[in-house]
């Protein structure tokens, strides 16, 4: 697989936008990329394309080696499985606790039950620190938890290809910390591919291989933490931050 | 005038080509062989049986009690006075157990559990929880939609020979203060007038209410777009077309069977 994403010449109407996103971008497999800019600019649509939950109108979307537009229900519903997705809304199902939440995913594909997934579940919550609201259901939780379950949910299936909507949105200082350590400890071990997406700075970025400007539906900027922070691009400044990372 | 009448024809036949899709995509993730999610889907099953079926035994032995004691009551007192007395077993088959049986339960059905299904699916909509399921690659279809229907449709048929058995023995015990009528005679005369054509046409009732009812609720919840003002209007809409749609199908039935 040469491309775990590639967005090959992408056109579509943006809502609320004058102009059409046109976007172009490739992201080789266990790459992190973090895509930053302000509100409505873009990102989320590139998340959404990448999980076809937005079509194109011209160009080609390939994910994990797999044109979106050629797939049925089936086989995009396979593709997802291998795909790990958290928008902003954490969309947890209401009546299940946060435990049966997280192995929801493995007891729909695999058939095992509940109480068997204790070894797996656990571990994950820990790490993000929600042992203790494994019981609890999501109206308990406050926003940031209730991310970081989405989170949890998202990793559980050890997927190939990791896409997160405003990742440090509505988490505590530790929280961060431990996602952040969360998603390094992963992509480590599972050689798993992240595209973020951000939209105020954060010490993650110095941890992304590459960061992408996006704005107006297109992506203005590309490059590494460490060029684009040397001479950032006006717009480009405030989402860069000195902030050492952990 | 035209144009509205047109609009509202194509809106028609739209809507009726989406609950046949719908009712499509359910027969065909209960036919499908594939084996993932089938456990989800089970246990998702047996909570909304549980929900619709076993929950709903009290408020239907208490309609059939009142029902079959009204009915009752009313061809044993009646009935002999114009020499009829033969009739009453006729009557109680034709009254309580081809028609108002299967209707009155279709009734409580969609008052409590197509209204909730309709609300569940609404909010599961508004806050993206459906969403969520497909992009884990759940199928709504296999995990959301057949076992609601699959469960509505086996709870409807249960319920309606419950409320047919509870209207007519438990009616007739009640009613039993007032008649003269003997049980034996009573019971003989309702096993004379029940045919198996009978049985048949309420169980095919059965069938055809608990899809039409769990098919229009799904599909109002699932219509749902983003705003939670939506849900009660989705559901005051899928209660009236459950409602309509059933009386449309028991006339059908009735009069395929009967006429």
């Amino acid at each position: 697989m040469k491309w775990a994403v590639e967005l090959d010449q992408v056109r579509m109407p943006m809502e609320g936008g004058e102009q059409p996103a046109e976007l172009a971008l490739t992201v080789p497999p266990g790459e992190f990329l973090a895509l930053v800019g302000p509100n409505r600019s873009g990102k989320s649509l590139i998340l959404k394309l990448c999980v076809g939950l937005a079509a194109c109108e011209e160009g080609t979307v390939r994910v994990l080696d797999r044109d979106l537009a050629t797939l049925d229900d089936e086989e995009l519903s396979q593709l997802r499985q291998r795909i790990g997705v958290v928008l902003q809304p954490p969309g947890l199902r209401s009546n299940m606790t946060v435990y049966t939440n997280v192995a929801l995913p493995i007891v729909y594909h695999t058939g095992v039950d509940y109480a068997d997934l204790r070894d797996r579940v656990m571990p994950v919550l820990e790490a993000l620190g929600l042992e203790a609201r494994s019981e609890y259901f999501p109206a308990q939780l406050t926003v940031g938890e209730a991310r970081c379950v989405a989170l949890a949910r998202a990793l559980i299936m050890n997927p190939e290809l990791l896409l997160v909507d405003e990742l440090t949105a509505g988490l505590d200082a530790e929280a961060v910390l431990r996602v952040e350590r969360m998603l390094m400890e992963y992509r480590r071990i599972h050689r798993m591919t992240m595209l973020v997406t951000m939209h105020s700075p954060s010490a993650l970025l110095q941890r992304a291989d590459r960061i992408a400007f996006v704005r107006g539906g297109r992506i203005e900027v590309m490059g590494r933490y460490a060029e684009l922070a040397e001479r950032p691009v006006g717009a480009l400044a405030p989402y860069l931050t000195d902030r050492p990372a952990f | 005038m035209i144009g509205w009448l047109g609009q509202r024809t194509v809106d028609g036949y739209t809507y009726l080509a989406d609950l046949s899709a719908q009712v499509y995509l359910t027969l065909r993730e209960l036919v499908s062989p594939g084996q993932q999610g089938r456990w989800a889907a089970l246990r998702v099953t047996f909570r909304q049986m549980l929900f619709t079926g076993v929950d709903a035994l009290p408020v239907v032995s208490a309609i059939a009690l009142m029902l079959g004691l009204i009915v009752i009551t009313q061809a044993g007192t009646q009935l002999p006075k114009v020499g009829g007395e033969g009739l009453v077993g006729n009557i109680i088959v034709v009254v309580i157990i081809r028609e108002l049986g299967p209707l009155l339960t279709a009734f409580i059905v969609i008052g409590r559990s197509g209204t909730a299904i309709t609300t569940e699916l609404g909010n599961m909509r508004v806050a993206q929880e459906i969403t969520a399921l497909e992009l884990m690659g759940i199928r709504i279809s296999r995990y959301i939609t057949m076992p609601r229907v699959v469960a509505v449709v086996l709870s409807m048929l249960c319920l309606i020979f419950y409320f047919d058995a509870v209207a007519v023995l438990g009616g007739f015990i009640i009613a039993r203060i007032k008649l003269t009528v003997p049980f034996h005679v009573f019971a003989q005369a309702v096993a004379q007038a029940l045919s198996l054509t009978d049985v048949l046409v309420t169980a095919a009732k059965g069938i055809l209410f608990g899809t039409a009812v769990a098919v229009i609720c799904c599909h109002h919840g699932l219509s749902v777009h983003s705003s939670y003002t939506e849900v009660p209007q989705q559901t005051t809409q899928a209660m009236i077309n459950s409602v309509t749609i059933c009386l449309l199908l028991d006339i059908l039935v009735t009069v395929t069977a009967y006429f």
